[in-house]
């Protein structure tokens, strides 16, 4: 309280810590994405690049490899860490992520559906790339829509009874995913097994089209919802009173999630532990205010997944660890620390 | 301008909490609801806060059916102080005090906000808490913070002829005696400001002393309402609380023990 009016600041304005840890995010985000470019099995010189004196080999890796597959970790790091962060606000519960509660594997059972019985109607190419993402979202949605449909009325005490109900969606959707896996062929299984463990191999700029779309609408749809997620953490009953329209910004919520997350499951399989980590680092850094917590999180999930990516690309060269491998393995010890911390009292 | 309740009932799952209750809250007066253990004492600050909808009867803001009003319609004519709510991460008390800000009402005033908080900060005296977490505070100090979020979203533009009123659910739970007086010479300044008040209370002497008028609740009847000295008489308030009490007529004392 040094300045000669702090309160003044303070209606809009992020405080000068959140600033900075933005400031330092996007700092962090460019940096890794720039290494990352840079680096895996093939070397390029980004000064070579800049100076216009690199060879076509290079350039054509840069375009057509590096850059999609960069922009994808980054993308898909900022909207699972974005949805993350927004569905702990939403739900009120600090252990909302979208792969435990079972988000991630609604999507996934979409996504599955439409590559196993898609091909079985021989649905065209085109028209499939479009429809995997339509179809995780849905899933996505359809998932979130039960969780709020079950622990209405649970509201704080329902931290735990949410995982639970996660469990036994997640349940539900390897059922799902494993009939269909039973009845896929040999090139749908490869596809399939790809979920599983998540990773960004492969990506074209065709395929990344439509999930950009899809993220970039999630992320603006959410950015308006700040205010209303600071108020929601009194109480939907509290939030109402101060003026908080609490069906819209539910629905608001509840689709930008399921877009985000669904078109990053249909694009790079299940990640698990990036939405349940990257917001709660975030407030660690600056502070809980929804108008810090969303940017932040999309930032550092994008940073934390194109960096794991380059580690899953690098670590054991030239072969390729699962993306999901090296969050799960960063992820399910935080886990372990989140529960141990709020067992006490 | 008033905001009246006109045979209101409330039923949740098939119960009758609130049966053919009416009032009148008028601008600059102090209303009293006191009464036993549900007796429908918060469900009625529920049903004109406009958190649930009455099964029978209506209620109206300034002379316009609740129903018809947005939340944020709501949110700029009355504020409410309910019994505490948890709040699941770590927010700092200005926090908590600046989400009683509406935003939107009163877009072009955003500048004074800071001079609002200011002044909210002194009346209530918790400057010393401003930068510490909403859970890191006691039950009481908690209190204090909810108030004056409370007060922040009565807050009007200078010369402002909009009506505002403040609606308490047990607003001295929890506070030491020094706070209580303190919370309460605020509620009477309110209330000489034009604010329309209506708090519940269990204390009957608060309710006798500051109130200018004292509602009955008792088994979600409107048992008696009117100003103190007509309404709290021994025979009344010894059926309706079940023990003996008496009356003392100057000052005005309830005595129960």
């Amino acid at each position: 309280m040094t300045t000669s009016n702090p309160q003044a600041a303070h209606l809009n304005a992020l405080t000068t810590r959140q600033t900075r840890a933005l400031f330092g995010l996007i700092v962090t985000t460019l940096v890794a994405a720039a290494v990352a470019c840079a680096s895996g099995s093939f070397e390029i010189s980004l000064w070579a690049l800049l100076e216009g004196n690199a060879s076509v080999l290079e350039q054509s890796v840069f375009n057509q490899i590096r850059v999609p597959r960069v922009l994808l970790s980054g993308l898909v790091g900022a909207s699972l860490g974005l949805s993350g962060a927004a569905l702990q606000g939403l739900f009120r519960n600090p252990l909302a992520d979208p792969g435990l509660i079972g988000v991630s594997a609604g999507a996934a059972l979409g996504a599955a559906l439409i590559i196993v019985l898609g091909s079985k109607f021989a649905v065209g190419a085109t028209l499939g790339a479009f429809l995997l993402p339509v179809a995780a979202i849905c899933g996505a949605a359809l998932v979130i829509l039960l969780l709020y449909i079950m622990t209405r009325g649970f509201g704080y005490q329902g931290v735990t009874y949410m995982l639970l109900v996660g469990i036994a969606v997640n349940a539900l959707a390897s059922v799902g995913i494993g009939v269909l896996t039973y009845i896929s062929n040999d090139a749908e299984l490869r596809s399939l097994t790809f979920w599983s463990m998540g990773s960004f191999g492969g990506v074209t700029w065709s395929l990344l089209l439509p999930a950009l779309l899809a993220i970039t609408v999630a992320l603006v749809t959410m950015a308006p919802a700040a205010r209303a997620l600071d108020l929601l953490q009194l109480g939907e009953v509290e939030a109402s009173r101060l003026g908080v329209n609490i069906v819209g910004l539910r629905y608001r919520v509840i689709f930008s999630a399921a877009a985000a997350v669904g078109a990053s499951v249909s694009l790079s399989g299940m990640i698990g532990f990036v939405g349940l980590i990257v917001p709660h680092l975030v407030r660690i850094i600056g502070g809980v205010n929804h108008r810090y917590l969303l940017p932040g999180s999309a930032l550092a999930g994008a940073s934390l997944l194109i960096s794991a990516d380059l580690l899953a690309r690098t670590l054991i060269q030239p072969a390729e660890l699962p993306v999901g491998l090296i969050t799960s393995a960063v992820g399910s010890p935080f886990f372990l620390w989140l529960i141990f911390r709020m067992q006490k009292p | 301008m008033t905001i009246s309740a006109a045979s209101v009932a409330v039923e949740i799952d098939g119960r009758c909490l609130l049966n053919d209750v009416s009032l009148c809250i008028e601008p600059g007066q102090i209303i009293a609801v006191v009464g036993p253990n549900g007796a429908g004492k918060s469900t009625l600050i529920a049903a004109i806060a406009g958190d649930i909808t009455p099964a029978e009867g209506i209620i109206r803001y300034d002379g316009i059916d609740l129903q018809a009003l947005s939340s944020l319609d709501r949110a700029a004519i009355r504020s409410v102080m309910a019994q505490s709510q948890s709040v699941v991460y770590d927010f700092s008390v200005l926090d908590i005090i600046a989400m009683g800000w509406v935003r939107g009402r009163y877009a072009e005033s955003a500048r004074q906000f800071g001079a609002a908080v200011s002044a909210i900060v002194e009346e209530c005296a918790i400057a010393e808490l401003l930068e510490r977490t909403f859970n890191s505070l006691s039950g009481g100090e908690q209190r204090r913070v909810h108030f004056a979020r409370a007060l922040l979203q009565l807050w009007r533009p200078r010369g402002s002829r909009n009506s505002a009123y403040l609606l308490l659910d047990e607003p001295t739970a929890n506070l030491d005696l020094a706070h209580e007086v303190r919370l309460l010479k605020k509620l009477t300044a309110l209330a000489a400001e034009g604010i329309g008040i209506l708090l519940v209370v269990h204390d009957l002497n608060i309710a006798a002393k500051f109130a200018d008028k004292i509602a009955i609740l008792h088994g979600g009847r409107m048992a008696c309402i009117g100003p103190p000295k007509d309404v709290l008489t021994a025979e009344r308030l010894t059926k309706v609380f079940e023990i003996p009490i008496s009356i003392d007529p100057n000052p005005l004392t309830i005595k129960y023990y």
